[in-house]
Order: C-alpha cells, then structure tokens, then sequence
C-alpha cells in the first residue's frame, strides 16, 4: 500500500496585540494562504495550492496552526508563507506573520515537536513569573506535558492522518493554553 | 551547529519599538541582531554621521534566545549610503564606533571601488528601484576574496508588488555572477511584523536565486564570517589591537594588597604532600 505523502508545516501567527488571536479560525488562515500563494506565484501556485493543502489545526489561544500541503511542491508554496503580512476574518484584517517551526512528514511527528515545543515556552516563562503561585502552576504544567496516555497505538495506526486525528492534541494543548494565558 | 543571524534591523529613535524588535528576533531565533543606522551623505549640507548608542542604554535587559539559554547578542553597523566617492573615508574616527560597517554604492564606478578598495565588511544591493548597473565578474570575484558579503534585504519586498518584484530580480542578477557565494539575507525590519524566522527565510533564499545549501548559508556561517570579518578590521588581523585607556590606572604598590602574587602563594597540595 503506497500513501499519499504530504507535508505538514508547524506554523506560528506571530501578532503584536495576543487578544486579537482568538478571533481567527482556520477558514480565515487558508484564504490568506491561498492569497498569498495566488499572490507570489500566480495561476501555477494557485492550481498547485488547490489539490491537498488544508488547514490541519489551529489553536487560537497559542497561534499555533497546522498546514498540510502536497509533498511535490511543499517547498514552492512554503516560499509565498513569509509574504502573508495580515489575515482577514470577521471583517477585521489582523496584522501579522507566520512563523514556521517545523516541517514533518506526519502530523504525529509535528505533534511531537509542538508539545516539545510548549514545554519550552513555558519553561522561558518561569523567569517571567511574579509570584510563587504562578510558578508552581507552570511547574506541574510542564511535568504534564507528555504525549503518550495509553493511545499510543491508536495514533500510528492514524499516521495516514486523512481523518481529523487532532482531538487528542488539542485536549492536551487545551490544558498548556490555560496554563500560559495564566503565565502571561 | 550553526546559529542564525540578522544583521540588519534598522534603528529608530523610538527605543521601545527597538526593544520589541529584538524581543521578536530573540523570539524568533536569532542569536546575533545588528542595529542598522544609515548615513546618507548629501552635497548640499554637511551631516554628521551618526553616533552608535550604547546598547545598554536601547535595551536595559537583553532578552533570552529561543531554544538558547544565552541572551541576545546586539551590534552596531553603519550603512553609508554611496553616491560619490569622497562620501567613504577610509580612516574616518567616527566608523570605529560601530562593529559592522556597510556601503550601498549606487554606481557602477563605486561598486567596484566598494569591491576592491573600500574596507567595509558588507555591500548592501538595492532592492527599491531598477539596478542602475550590472554585477561584473571582476569585482565580484574580488569582494568574494576579500571576503566581504553582499546583503539582499527582504522587508521591501514584504511591502509591495513592484519593491518584491526589483528585490526578487536584483538578487537573482547577483546570484548570476556571485553563484551563491558570500550572500547574507537580511531583514531591514522596522517594526516588529516585518521579521521573519530564520527557517521561512532559508525557503524564501529558493525565490532568491540561492540553492539549498547556500541560503542555509546566507542566515547562518556567511553571517558569523562578516561578524569575524569586522572583527579583523578592527585589529591586526584580529589578534592585537589597541584601546585607549581612559584614565590612568591608580598606582598601586605590591604591598597595599592582602594577598601576595599567585605564584608566591603556598600551593595547599604541596603542604599536604610534605
């Protein structure tokens, strides 16, 4: 059985003001992708951006977003990423820019990577910490982070990732989100 | 392992905006930003070129790199602006102040100067207008071996069709007759939405005219070279150089200390030993 490769981009929305994050959804990031994408390398990029490319995941408390494009042509359409300087949802264009982290060939690797990645963010938060408290929650927070509770197996056997395999993450994610709204 | 670098946000008076550009470019990854003040001398008036701030005074607390424990490093550079060629004076005292030191000639004439003669560490390429000159190979080749670097700048092109489109054809121009060799990319951010990180900018090298490996190159070792570079200009080939000592150091005699000198001292394990 041969597999339809794709690969996935870890993204980070970058913005200046945090609160306006939660206002984006995932329809909103694909149409700015796909405009930038139209944008930079016209009807060819466009075609090539229309086949698999999908917004996997977005997490809007974090600004944390999944994108899964044709592993032919990942690179090209990588290229027009840096050129998206606002998205626009609800009416309201937010002024900001996508930050890739990390490139995978599963979405269970980015997964990987993101929960590495969280745990080092809050790590960079305990300096920030003004109380006791605080930092105590970020410490259990981060001895939290972990990948496996037992569904393992359920997850590789989901490597083709077709379906939305991302609930699991995102009750994970959740629970690091509260904890570094708090943080900030 | 190599470390990314950005050497060139450019400096505003606003310090707090300075501020979150370098927060934002620690955020992002960058473990060496450079503070870029521009110098544009005209005919008309004489303009002093600026001085270098301190960078304690800009940023009171550096902040920590991502995935690093080690703070930010700042630099300060100097980009004059070259329409004619008394505007570079080679033994000019304010340059000293600055760590990197960049030309952005304007003519064909001063582009091989900038390539063969001029001691500066980085030529900057225009990327807002039409290039008004081909890159020949002669002076290229000289600069490669004198081991000055070329500096593509993407914040234009993140600005307009018409900046995006002269940035993507200049840098392909150059890329033509450097083959990819001795090119940094660099942002000339002003605010902070302008950055972008290190491993977009690798992948935008492609759209540039760079392969794989040598728009690795152009964030990472190409960057830590100029950084050495302006480092032996600095010096005798970077190994000795001099600074003036502000005061006169306070004379002190031996005995004024409690401890005798190191090597008078009693060594602990020789005492045990005997």
């Amino acid at each position: 059985m041969v597999r339809v490769k794709s690969r996935y981009l870890l993204c980070e929305i970058n913005v200046t003001d945090r609160t306006r994050l939660l206002l984006l959804d995932d329809r909103a990031v694909a149409a700015a992708v796909r405009a930038a994408v139209a944008r930079m390398h016209g009807d060819y990029g466009a075609a090539l951006c229309s086949i698999r490319f999908s917004v996997k995941y977005l997490n809007a408390h974090t600004g944390i977003v999944f994108l899964r494009f044709p592993k032919r042509c990942y690179r090209l359409l990588w290229s027009a990423l840096p050129f998206i300087t606002c998205i626009e949802t609800r009416g309201q264009k937010i002024p900001c820019f996508l930050n890739c982290l990390h490139v995978g060939g599963t979405i269970r690797t980015c997964q990987k990577f993101l929960i590495r990645y969280n745990t080092q963010q809050l790590h960079r938060m305990i300096p920030k910490c003004k109380n006791e408290e605080e930092k105590q929650e970020i410490q259990k927070a981060i001895l939290n982070c972990t990948l496996t509770r037992g569904n393992k197996v359920a997850f590789e056997d989901e490597l083709e990732s077709e379906k939305d395999d991302d609930d699991d993450e995102e009750e994970e994610e959740e629970e690091e989100e509260e904890e570094e709204e708090e943080g900030e | 392992m190599s470390v990314f670098m950005d050497l060139n946000l450019v400096y505003s008076p606003d310090s707090s905006r300075l501020q979150r550009l370098v927060e934002t470019a620690a955020h992002l990854g960058y473990s060496t930003v450079a503070i870029n003040y521009v110098y544009e001398p005209t005919a008309k008036k004489k303009q002093d070129i600026p001085a270098p701030k301190p960078i304690k005074d800009l940023i009171p607390e550096l902040p920590i790199v991502q995935g690093r424990s080690r703070p930010i490093r700042v630099l300060n550079r100097l980009t004059v602006m070259m329409s004619d060629s008394s505007h570079f004076r080679a033994t000019a005292a304010e340059y000293r102040g600055f760590d990197l030191l960049a030309v952005q000639p304007t003519t064909e004439k001063l582009f091989h100067a900038a390539c063969m003669i001029c001691d500066v560490d980085i030529i900057c390429i225009s990327v807002t207008e039409k290039l008004p000159f081909f890159f020949k190979r002669a002076p290229v080749n000289g600069a490669t071996e004198r081991g000055v670097v070329f500096e593509v700048s993407y914040a234009a092109a993140l600005r307009d069709s018409t900046r995006r489109r002269y940035t993507i054809a200049n840098s392909t121009a150059l890329m033509e007759s450097c083959r990819g060799r001795n090119v940094i990319l660099s942002s000339a951010a002003e605010t902070p939405l302008e950055l972008r990180g290190p491993y977009d900018i690798t992948n935008l090298g492609v759209l540039f005219g760079l392969s794989d490996g040598d728009s690795k190159d152009a964030v990472s070792s190409s960057c830590r070279s100029v950084v050495l570079h302006a480092e032996t200009r600095k010096t005798a080939s970077g190994i000795i150089y001099t600074v003036q000592h502000p005061e006169a150091p306070p004379t002190k005699t031996p005995g004024d200390t409690g401890d005798p000198p190191a090597a008078k001292r009693a060594k602990p394990g020789a005492v045990i030993d005997s």
